[in-house]
């Protein structure tokens, strides 16, 4: 798990949770990362110390005394703070996880979660990088993906990929060195909010490993166990 | 209240043929009266006085009340200076016209009264008759035959009485069997009625002492009461229903939830007990937490059904391109069925579109494909099939493993129903049970079928009919189709 701490810059998160219990796991959690937690136990003083502007990521409970998690990110969005916000909730609802999305919201973990899930995902909100649109050509080791062209080379060789294994592909390498989950795959690359019985990830992961492998001895995709997957740029 | 009314209708009835039957036989005595006056005077003019009184005696003297056409005539002829010149009445103060007088008593009637309470025909000296106990009123007109000769001539009106009396007494009869038969049948009607009104409540009471398989008993006459007995049992049988349902539901959730409890207190005791090393622990402790996720999972699934079955999510339909979503589902899936051994195909027919929640209609053909790989040996082919006929979609999940037995078909869409084949195969058993909720909440049917051998399940639906213009391709390689906006700058 500390594979990607060398290269990772410390990280200032504002978490405003009322549950303190679960507010004190996640700061210790994210302080064996290395990383920074203020903590805000309403929302107004999550209000206030977001608008402050220190913070990476802010880790926001849907359900907050005095301002809910929805209205602060709208406040935060009106006044234009743009820092990436990750709510977590209990409410699994679909309408729930679209209205949080349409508050202004980036990502959305329902309780409870694995640590490792919530960390993961804090550190791909916390790396997008300004204008990743302009982005047309995506690198990560010897792998060269053109977004225009949707070709992909593997030091010079041209491989042909299927249009799920392409987008697999270019999520893995926009965020190389990165764990990404399971479902966060399912998530961005298939548009699957709940967990399926099978293997749909694993499955399409070793497709895309064969085709990425062929001729060629080292694997850029690492498994992470029991978690997710990461490409070694 | 119905009684009145008829009661008064009836009488209004009887009025007008009281009237009608005055009325016609007035007018028959008046022709009578004309008739004699004008045989009378005819007489006078022709042969004089003499003969007008000739013809009066005779008149009178054939009187016989066995003739209906002369029943209790009078005549009186006289001379307004000298008096009566013949006639069965006392002189009278001469007047013109339609007259009525009271029927005078007549020479010998007393005598004859007890015949005449007996009601008997007496004829007494040819001359004077009294009609049955009567004493009624004379009818007639007066004429001046000439200057100083007065003729009266006039009827009784007894039989006209009579028939009014009879009219009368028939309007009693039937008066009083009306109210008679009213009465009573309003009676016997109310109290059935009530007996009725009685069993249901005791039906309705025994339901809310407890007693749920009590029904209100039919008399099977299909009346208005039946029906409404008919219709509350069956709101009943509903009731019960659901109430079963609930009961399973909460027995099941109870028991479901027990047995991965169960495990997993045995795991931690025993990792608590047994447990020396850290990899005994760590191994204890992931199992653990499996089988909490699995734990959870049977919540997030129980809680999604539910919310699904409250419909809200149906304001946020859209249009949802059917074809996409099972090319998507196939693309999905192939290399899953591939690596457990399975063959997916499709036959799906392009351009078929309905109304629906996308990610609600991907949950449900993810289920049923899942299902029919988890529940299917190795080998088994499986194909993901979409038609439309002219207004319905019919998507197919089918296969050619072992199937379901056709009793089960129904079952399986039961929440925590599992086939016994199944028990051992990973699943919750509630997966179909969500296909079921999202298949209702689209209004969609869900058939389970044969297919001889294995399983079809097919969600029939109302599709959007085809627009004309183009649609785009979609099928490239759109990354990131999630609602997440990704954040600019």
């Amino acid at each position: 798990m500390h594979a990607g701490l060398a290269c990772a810059p410390t990280m200032n998160i504002l978490l405003i949770e009322d549950d303190l219990e679960m507010a004190q796991a996640l700061i210790a959690g994210f302080g064996e990362q290395g990383y920074l937690v203020e903590h805000a136990a309403d929302g107004e003083e999550g209000l206030r110390l977001a608008s402050e502007q220190r913070h990476q990521v802010i880790v926001v409970d849907r359900m907050l005394p005095r301002l809910d998690g929805l209205t602060l990110v709208k406040r935060l969005r009106a006044n234009s703070v743009m820092t990436p916000v990750i709510y977590l909730t209990t409410m699994s609802g679909i309408d729930d996880r679209v209205h949080g999305l349409e508050a202004g919201g980036d990502d959305y973990l329902v309780k409870p979660f694995a640590f490792v899930e919530l960390l993961a995902r804090v550190r791909v909100l916390a790396r997008r990088p300004a204008a990743q649109e302009t982005i047309t050509r995506l690198r990560a080791g010897d792998l060269e993906m053109d977004l225009l062209q949707r070709t992909l080379t593997r030091g010079g060789r041209e491989i042909e990929l299927l249009p799920q294994e392409f987008r697999l592909l270019e999520y893995l390498m926009r965020n190389a060195n990165r764990v990404v989950t399971r479902a966060m795959l399912l998530e961005k690359v298939w548009d699957i909010h709940f967990d399926p019985q099978t293997s749909v990830v694993e499955s399409h992961i070793s497709r895309l490993r064969a085709r990425l492998n062929q001729g060629s001895d080292t694997d850029p995709i690492q498994t992470i166990r029991g978690t997710g997957y990461k490409l070694l740029a | 209240m119905f009684a009145a009314l008829f009661l008064g209708l009836a009488g209004a009835l009887i009025a007008v043929v009281y009237w009608i039957v005055e009325d016609t036989q007035t007018a028959a005595l008046i022709n009578v009266v004309d008739a004699d006056i004008s045989t009378i005077n005819n007489g006078y003019r022709e042969k004089g006085l003499e003969e007008a009184v000739e013809i009066v005696r005779q008149r009178l003297g054939s009187l016989d009340y066995s003739n209906v056409d002369l029943p209790g005539g009078y005549i009186l002829l006289e001379d307004t200076t000298h008096g009566k010149l013949a006639g069965n009445l006392t002189s009278l103060q001469p007047q013109l016209g339609l007259i009525s007088l009271p029927r005078p008593r007549r020479e010998h009637e007393e005598h004859k009264e007890k015949e005449h309470r007996a009601g008997e025909h007496v004829d007494s000296a040819g001359e004077v008759k009294s009609y049955p106990h009567r004493r009624g009123v004379v009818l007639g007109k007066g004429v001046y035959l000439a200057e100083g000769v007065y003729l009266f001539v006039g009827r009784d009106t007894a039989t006209i009485a009579a028939a009014r009396s009879r009219i009368l007494q028939a309007f009693a009869w039937l008066t009083g069997a009306t109210i008679i038969l009213a009465a009573v049948g309003g009676i016997v009607f109310s109290v059935q009625f009530l007996r009725r009104i009685d069993a249901i409540a005791r039906t309705c009471n025994a339901i809310v002492a407890g007693r749920f398989n009590d029904r209100i008993p039919l008399r099977g006459s299909d009346d208005e009461l039946d029906r409404l007995a008919r219709a509350i049992n069956t709101m009943l049988d509903r009731i019960a229903a659901l109430l079963d349902n609930l009961r399973q539901v909460s027995s099941d959730v109870a028991h479901d939830l027990r047995t991965p409890l169960t495990h997993l207190r045995q795991r931690l005791e025993n990792a608590h007990v047994k447990s020396h090393t850290m990899e005994d622990y760590s191994a204890a402790v992931s199992q653990a937490i499996a089988d909490t996720d699995q734990l959870l999972a049977i919540f997030t699934a129980l809680l999604r059904i539910s919310q699904i079955e409250a419909g809200t999510r149906m304001a946020a339909f859209s249009e949802v391109s059917l074809s996409d979503l099972l090319n998507r589902i196939y693309e999905m899936y192939r290399p899953v069925a591939e690596d457990q051994g399975h063959v997916l195909a499709r036959e799906v027919r392009e351009g078929v579109k309905v109304r629906g929640d996308a990610e609600l209609l991907t949950q449900l053909f993810v289920n049923v494909v899942e299902n029919a790989l988890r529940h299917t040996p190795v080998g088994t082919k499986i194909v993901i099939a979409l038609d439309t006929s002219s207004d319905a979609a019919t998507a197919k999940v089918c296969d050619n493993g072992p199937g379901i037995a056709p009793e089960d078909h129904e079952k399986v869409l039961r929440r925590f129903y599992r086939v016994a084949t199944s028990r051992s195969t990973p699943g919750n058993g509630l997966g179909l049970a969500l296909v079921a909720a999202i298949a209702k909440l689209h209004q969609a049917r869900i058939e389970l079928s044969d297919n001889a051998p294995g399983l079809c399940v097919s969600i029939v639906a109302a599709v959007i009919p085809r627009h004309p213009r183009l649609r785009g391709d979609d099928e490239g390689c759109h990354s990131s189709t999630t609602s997440s906006p990704t954040t600019a700058s």
